[in-house]
């Protein structure tokens, strides 16, 4: 009864039912892409420089080596949305946290919590993301983590204020005095009820993400390995004065993933928490 | 005398205000020094967790093989020494505005970013200017048009700006105005081999301008808009409603005033933001700000350079924080910043 009423006031925000669905597109696109294009997406297939609609063999064109873009675009949202949910996930991991721990045990380690959010708000995001994959290498891996240590912040933020006000109420303190460990408390009975605006901050830094990996990657600094969307910006800047889609598409599907996931963001936000709607 | 009693001299209450300016001003910039310590103490664990010798990788990637010189860099950055020495070394060093030296540049790292760093405030103001002006204006807009037409467009022109990617939309730009139409130049910061008069350098300004701030312009539209539509509700508007004061008059002295307020909070946060944003601006439009310095640097593995920028970016967002509190004092004087 509950997820059809969450379902209901979901759907009644038309942009985030949009977002949804085209979500949806690009995530099965993610991972079928091997179904769609079995074949290796930077080989050279045609003529290069074709552009979109002048072969219908490639409906997207070809890159400056003849690579099919669209082929190319398929296989980079699989690259890019998972390091977009990743990033997210370390994320929202670092943010609970140190949120839970902040709000829950209060005091020094509330100051402590606290202070160091502050720290990583201070350092310039973009600027420390490049700093870490730099020294450390680019890899995926180096790029998730780096990703996910500039973007939890505000769910710590956000996930120590639904504890102040929760850790008071008259079912902790009913669960206190049974002799429960703060642990337990923690996790399976304050959390459950402070995750609905953490979710919604969690979907929202995955938009962070993308936008991140894709500045990443088009300064050349991402996985040498992974043909992301970002990449494929930076690979057809060369071109610009001939052939400008090989940069526009992917910025394209960049952006309309990215302006998807904050509809869903705002969708989810109207239907978990009913209070802030109309706002 | 008797004037005195009466009321308050306005000299006076200026005065106070001038103290308790002061004292935010003193408590934040004791708040601020276990915050530098931080970025320094995460700078310094970066150095340490690099693969391999820190000094092999500086002298690889630098070309330097002479054994004097690596002795000396060996010395200069007590490598024989403790992990807690070297970090008090690191402290000691920075506290003197030692960065290290560049030598791709040839130069200490401070003169390197120093030398960068006009154009990329100048880049930086001028987003701002931008963001703020459009984002501001195009909020008023929504939320006294709210529920219409141009309320629509405004929040689909928000979500696009929101959504698109800086660089892409830089290099949208370009092809646009700079290829197709030719009205504006590809890059740079002036003609090759002009002198740099003001209209070239403002002719060169715009397209990165456009690029860096239209981001910001959306999310300020956004803020501004609820926070206006919240405002208009509150009590004192209602007051100055039934004083018989216009409704533009109400909107811009008492409204607009009040709803500033949050978007002055975001600056200030994300000055920070901005200053990573114009990294990737100055790749795409070969400004030569910091931006480009760190772009060359990260490339070429200038460690120095990459932990100096990033130490000065964090000392700029403390000072615009601490900036933004006191704006806010001036601009609510309600307000009691802790």
């Amino acid at each position: 009864m509950q997820r059809f009423e969450f379902l209901g006031r979901f759907s009644r925000n038309r942009g985030a039912l949009v977002g949804a669905c085209l979500i949806l597109v690009v995530a099965l696109m993610a991972v079928f892409a091997s179904i769609f294009f079995p074949t290796d997406p930077l080989r050279i297939v045609g003529m290069p420089e074709l552009w979109p609609g002048e072969d219908p063999e490639f409906p997207l064109g070809t890159d400056s080596l003849g690579r099919d873009i669209l082929s190319m675009i398929v296989h980079g949202a699989r690259a890019t949305l998972l390091i977009g949910l990743f990033a997210s996930a370390v994320a929202t991991l670092i943010g609970v946290s140190v949120g839970a721990a902040a709000g829950y045990f209060g005091g020094w380690v509330d100051e402590i919590g606290m202070r160091v959010a502050e720290l990583f708000q201070t350092i310039p995001n973009l600027i420390f993301v490049l700093t870490i994959v730099v020294i450390l290498g680019s890899t995926l891996t180096n790029i998730v983590i780096a990703i996910g240590i500039v973007s939890w912040t505000p769910i710590a933020r956000m996930t120590r204020a639904e504890f102040l006000s929760l850790r008071d109420r008259e079912f902790v303190q009913a669960c206190r005095s049974m002799g429960m460990s703060d642990f337990r408390i923690i996790v399976s009975e304050i959390l459950p009820n402070a995750l609905p605006p953490v979710i919604v901050l969690s979907s929202l830094v995955v938009a962070g993400a993308i936008l991140f990996e894709s500045a990443v990657s088009f300064l050349g600094l991402g996985d040498p390995n992974v043909a992301s969307w970002g990449r494929l910006v930076g690979d057809g800047r060369q071109l610009i004065r001939s052939s400008w889609y090989i940069c526009a598409i992917p910025g394209i599907a960049i952006m309309i993933t990215v302006l998807c996931l904050n509809l869903v963001g705002d969708g989810l936000n109207d239907a978990l928490n009913p209070k802030l709607r109309d706002r | 005398m008797a004037g005195e009693l009466v009321s308050p001299t306005p000299a006076l209450r200026g005065s106070a205000r001038r103290t308790a300016a002061l004292r935010l001003l003193r408590r934040r910039l004791i708040q601020a020094v276990p915050l530098m310590l931080g970025v320094v103490v995460i700078n310094f664990c970066l150095i340490q967790m690099a693969p391999g010798s820190f000094l092999e990788l500086m002298t690889a990637e630098n070309q330097v093989s002479d054994p004097a010189t690596v002795a000396l860099l060996r010395k200069t950055y007590g490598l024989e020494d403790p992990v807690w020495m070297q970090l008090l070394k690191y402290i000691w060093a920075l506290l003197h505005f030692d960065f290290g030296f560049s030598y791709r540049q040839n130069m200490p790292v401070i003169q390197a970013i120093w030398i960068h760093l006009p154009a990329t405030v100048l880049l930086m103001v001028s987003s701002i200017a931008l963001a703020v002006t459009v984002g501001v204006a195009a909020g008023v807009v929504a939320s006294m048009k709210v529920r219409t037409f141009w309320d629509s467009l405004v929040s689909v022109g928000a979500m696009f700006f929101y959504a698109a990617p800086s660089f892409w939309l830089g290099i949208m730009l370009i092809v646009l105005f700079s290829v197709k139409l030719g009205w504006l130049p590809v890059g740079g910061m002036m003609k090759i081999g002009g002198s740099g008069g003001v209209l070239d350098i403002l002719h060169h300004l715009i397209l990165p301008t456009l690029a860096l701030g239209l981001f910001y312009a959306a999310i300020y539209t956004r803020v501004m808009r609820s926070s206006m539509l919240e405002v208009a509700q509150a009590d004192f508007v209602r007051t100055a409603r039934a004083k018989g004061l216009s409704r533009n008059k109400v909107t811009i002295n008492h409204v607009l005033r009040n709803a500033l307020l949050p978007v002055v909070t975001i600056l200030g946060v994300q000055m920070g933001t901005v200053l990573a944003g114009s990294v990737v601006i100055e790749s795409v439009f070969s400004w030569p700000g910091v931006g480009s310095l760190l772009f060359d640097s990260v490339s070429s593995r200038n460690y120095p350079v990459v932990l100096g920028i990033m130490v000065l970016g964090s000392l700029v967002v403390i000072a615009a924080n601490i900036a933004v509190d006191l704006i806010y004092m001036w601009l609510d004087p309600r307000i009691e910043i802790r």
